[in-house]
């Protein structure tokens, strides 16, 4: 209560758009199944807000929101954590989330994957070791309904810096918190957008 | 109460491929015959999405074997609960209310089936009734569902977890979770205290066991 009437004070968040640069062989650890040109979002980078990814997107830090999709293939890799839904064509969970989860194709979860919500997916693989607690929704393809778009398609890349956005520094080449980043920093790119607030 | 003796029968060719001892590791999962389990998942007509309970921990072989159905899976892994140890210490009434706090669906759930495995051996009398009164609700008059029983205590149950491989085939894995104090009942006494079902199919398994198939008795339906 007392967090929500201090946020109330805050200036009213800007919005602004944020990059993640493509994934760089040389920076941070590498994710397991990343195409190349997936979005990063490093160990260390910690989000509020919502994330809508146009590429690949590999998630290794933390975010927490009301949703996380792409249009393709989104990974939580075993440093992830989301606390938020997840959406995307393909969903792969080394790491943690808490949140229901919809893969338009496929869900996964990994031996190292830890998920608890609701799944929803044509197609659900779990892996030996994989921990998960909730309900699973499955439609096998030749019974499924065409897919609805995976993810819906931003008209502008926005991010809105959440004021109570709380932030880590930014690994190289993974996604740096809207608010923490000065206008320099800031590029227009349409792979990832952050939106929280 | 069916004459569930005349149902009952060995399974001859059980021992050969089930010795009945856990596997130490996950990797170690054996499988086991079952001639009941075959008839239980059926889609529901009219191409209805099918609605599952399964008590206890998802596995990779149940996921996969289910993914060939328009299905939706509960997975309700109560061994996992610290309170299922201790649950004989409680008051029926808070038996009661636990029950009602965990079988918890989205509203409107009506489950097609119930894949209870070893889990009604490990409650007491008065936790079983428990259970079936807070289960009642989400059951509809053609559920149907699946578990073991053990009669007697001499009837070593093993602390472990089941998964489905195919339409004749358990896998029979090792559960990490501490083993509750186990409750034997015998047909009797589990068919006046699962008042939601009637036996339909029970096989005396060469462990002792008693593999048994239920249907939603009709009775506890009507208003």
């Amino acid at each position: 209560m007392f967090e929500r009437n201090r946020n109330k004070q805050q200036k009213s968040p800007q919005r602004e758009e944020a990059r993640v640069a493509p994934q760089s062989p040389s920076l941070g650890s590498p994710p397991p199944v990343a195409s190349q040109g997936a979005a990063v979002i490093g160990p260390g980078v910690e989000i509020s807000g919502d994330v809508n990814a146009t590429a690949d997107l590999v998630i290794n830090g933390k975010i927490k929101g009301s949703i996380v999709q792409g249009s393709h293939t989104v990974e939580i890799g075993e440093q992830g954590q989301v606390i938020a839904r997840v959406r995307a064509k393909l969903v792969k969970v080394s790491g943690e989330v808490r949140g229901d989860i919809i893969g338009d194709e496929k869900v996964m979860i990994t031996r190292t994957g830890r998920a608890l919500g609701n799944i929803a997916a044509p197609r659900v693989q779990l892996d030996d070791g994989a921990l998960f607690k909730g309900s699973i929704d499955m439609t096998p393809v030749e019974t499924a309904k065409p897919a609805a778009p995976a993810v819906e398609k931003p008209a502008a890349a926005t991010a809105k810096a959440p004021a109570s956005a709380s932030t880590r520094e930014a690994t190289p080449g993974a996604a740096a918190p809207a608010s923490t980043l000065n206008k320099d920093q800031v590029r227009k790119e349409p792979s990832l957008t952050l939106k929280s607030g | 109460m069916p004459e569930l003796k005349h149902a009952l029968s060995t399974v001859p060719s059980a021992s050969a491929t089930y010795d009945g001892v856990a596997p130490k590791s996950v990797d170690e999962s054996k499988k086991q015959p079952s001639k009941l389990f075959s008839s239980l998942i059926a889609p529901p007509a009219g191409g209805r999405r099918m609605t599952l309970l399964e008590v206890g921990a998802a596995l990779p072989e149940t996921v996969d074997y289910l993914s060939r159905y328009k299905c939706r899976i509960h997975f309700l892994d109560l061994y996992s609960e610290p309170m299922l140890q201790q649950l004989h210490e409680f008051s029926p009434k808070q038996k009661a209310e636990w029950f009602r706090e965990v079988l918890v669906f989205p509203a409107g759930t009506k489950l097609d089936v119930c894949l209870f495995w070893d889990f009604l051996c490990y409650l007491d009398d008065k936790a079983l009734r428990a259970f079936n009164d807070a289960l009642r609700p989400w059951l509809h008059q053609d559920t149907r569902s699946h578990g073991f029983g053990v009669r007697h205590l001499a009837i070593k149950l093993n602390n472990q977890r089941y998964g489905i491989i195919d339409d004749t085939t358990l896998s029979v894995r090792p559960c990490q979770a501490l083993q509750p104090k186990t409750w034997p009942h015998t047909q009797v006494e589990m068919h006046d205290m699962m008042s939601c079902f009637d036996f339909e199919q029970g096989l005396l398994l060469p462990d002792g066991k008693l593999e048994m198939l239920l249907r939603a008795r009709p009775e506890a339906f009507r208003n």
